[in-house]
């Protein structure tokens, strides 16, 4: 044995080792139970985000300007657990006919762990709230905001150019072919306290729209699951170097703003990030059924119409609880209700990965029974 | 490792990518409608509007309008919600008076500025304000929170037409109720 292999050997030994198995299952036990307690404080989300699907989790004290690093997320320990399993499996496990069961659900578990990092890398969570006889192809994410430029010259249709939130930061410039203008972003607020101005209140910073009449300030955000914040841009579009008005922009406020410039409308609206379909849904019943005599909910359904001209289709769907439509690589779980049962929200997840856990269970099961057949025929060839 | 290979690529390109700039050309959506739909749409309170009396969606921080017939003069009603507090009942308070050129009070004047209208929302506080001058202006106003979302419902205009509509709109503030979503 050559010196260099002592060392190799010793990590070899290690990434194959049960006993990292068990403290990497220790470590997600830990990490299962802290996300199920703060999803009280953090909301669904957000405590999902923070300990499962991150390689760290972070904390901030009081009195540290910095974050820091407290316990391996669910992205390293699962990371390391699929090392591990793998490490195992071509190192410890005989590769045999025998042994062949053993490497299917070996085979199928890997396959679970890469399904989970596929899921949180390319999963995409929205909602669509649709009311009785509305048509729409597009959802909605209530966490993340977009500024909806909106070309509204022409009567027929609308030409909307959108900006992601990320590009929404104090400073930027945004410049874009489909604008004859230019938009600086002045302010940025993730969160915001809206008030009416009063008139002993310093200058407003809006010269145009609603904004010039509303105090705007940064809240804090918020993030429990039923509690929405109400982002802010402080937004003025610049074109040949003149100012067009400075507006506040926020998903708190109702109808959009605009101006006109050089015979063109334009309107600007800062609204949730939508995701368009190529396909429409239209909301025909929507029931909610109680049980008799009492107000328990017994079921919630959808009836919808679903309609691809693309792909010749056309036809009627039932959307209700456990029983979601998939069409379209996209998902649709009937997730609320509202405005006196004529409002139904769904929850639109498009997850290319969304196999992956079937097949990796398909698998881990048939090789559970490969391999304990394999055991069963030799203990009675023993026993004969 | 040559497996992970393409895992970490994804990962990576995922890290660099900066969101684009997208432009789409989208069938008219009416303003008004958009103003009014449910994902833009403050949430949790329900209401019917008096007979006679007609609703038009709201714009800019209005969530909705409606106007009482106006035999006695002009009046209309706002619908406005707002995240938060929304500076406090006094500088609501004050800022309604403004409007009306009435100096503005202090905490210890509030009870006596304010009434209260029951509803399925719980205790409506009720604001009643009477300008000065030879065309009198009167605001009514019912101010509420819902879930974090303060709500304004303000009947304003000529003295006589808020007289008129009066009764109406506190029926509509007793009639409110919550939205199950």
């Amino acid at each position: 044995m050559r010196p260099n292999d002592v060392p190799l050997k010793r990590v070899t030994d290690l990434l194959s080792s049960m006993k990292l198995t068990l403290v990497c299952l220790a470590l997600l036990m830990v990490l299962v139970v802290a996300c199920t307690l703060l999803q009280v404080p953090l909301g669904t989300h957000l405590a999902v985000e923070r300990t499962i699907r991150s390689f760290l989790v972070w904390y901030t004290p009081d009195w540290s300007p910095v974050r820091l690093p407290v316990f391996p997320g669910g992205g390293l320990v699962g990371g390391v657990l699929l090392v591990n399993l793998l490490f195992a499996q071509f190192l410890k496990l005989e590769r045999s006919r025998r042994k062949a069961g053993l490497w299917l659900a070996h085979a199928g578990l890997a396959l679970l762990f890469l399904g989970e990092f596929s899921t949180a890398m390319l999963q995409v969570e929205s909602q669509m709230p649709v009311e009785v006889g509305q048509t729409k192809n597009y959802s909605e994410d209530t966490r993340q905001m977009e500024l909806a430029v909106v070309d509204a010259t022409d009567p027929a249709k609308d030409t909307v150019t959108t900006i992601p939130e990320s590009r929404l930061r104090p400073g930027a410039e945004i410049v874009t072919p489909s604008l004859p203008f230019k938009i600086d972003v002045k302010r940025w607020y993730d969160n915001s306290d809206l008030g009416m101005r009063k008139p002993t209140d310093p200058p407003s910073e809006a010269t145009a729209g609603v904004g010039a009449s509303l105090s705007v300030s940064e809240a804090p955000i918020v993030t429990s699951d039923d509690a929405q914040n109400a982002a802010a841009a402080l937004i003025e579009p610049v074109a040949g170097g003149d100012g067009l008005g400075t507006y506040w922009v926020s998903n708190a406020l109702g109808a959009p703003q605009g101006f006109v410039r050089e015979g063109r409308a334009w309107r600007l609206v800062l609204r949730p990030r939508r995701y368009y379909l190529p396909f429409s849904v239209t909301l025909k019943e929507f029931k909610h059924d109680i049980y008799p005599g009492t107000d328990i909910p017994k079921n919630f359904s959808s009836l919808v119409r679903l309609d691809d001209p693309g792909a010749g289709e056309d036809r009627d769907a039932l959307i209700y609880m456990n029983h979601p439509l998939r069409y379209g690589g996209k998902t649709f779980y009937q997730a609320s209700f509202g405005q006196n049962d004529q409002l139904s929200v769904f929850q639109v997840v498009r997850n290319p990965g969304w196999l992956i856990p079937y097949l990796s269970c398909i698998l881990v099961a048939l090789g559970l029974l490969l391999h304990f057949g394999v055991k069963l025929s030799a203990s009675l060839k023993r026993a004969r | 490792m040559r497996a992970f290979l393409p895992l970490i690529f994804l990962a990576t390109l995922a890290a660099c990518q900066k969101d684009p700039i997208e432009v789409r050309v989208e069938p008219k959506e009416d303003a008004a409608a958009a103003a009014l739909a449910p994902a833009s749409r403050p949430r949790g309170v329900r209401w019917t509007a008096p007979s006679g009396w007609t609703e038009a969606p709201g714009t800019g921080m209005r969530v909705t309008t409606l106007t009482p017939p106006q035999t006695a003069g002009k009046a209309e009603v706002t619908v406005i919600a707002l995240p938060g507090d929304v500076g406090g009942e006094l500088a609501n308070v004050n800022r309604w008076r403004g409007q009306l050129a009435l100096p503005p009070i202090g905490e210890a004047d509030l009870p006596n500025a304010r009434a209260a209208v029951r509803s399925e929302l719980g205790a409506i506080n009720l604001y009643d304000f009477t300008g000065t001058g030879a065309n009198k202006t009167r605001l009514v106003a019912g101010m509420f929170q819902v879930s974090g979302t303060t709500w304004f419902f303000k009947l304003m205009g000529d003295e006589k037409a808020v007289a008129a509509a009066r009764p109406a709109f506190l029926k509509l503030l007793e009639g409110l109720q919550k939205d199950a979503s």
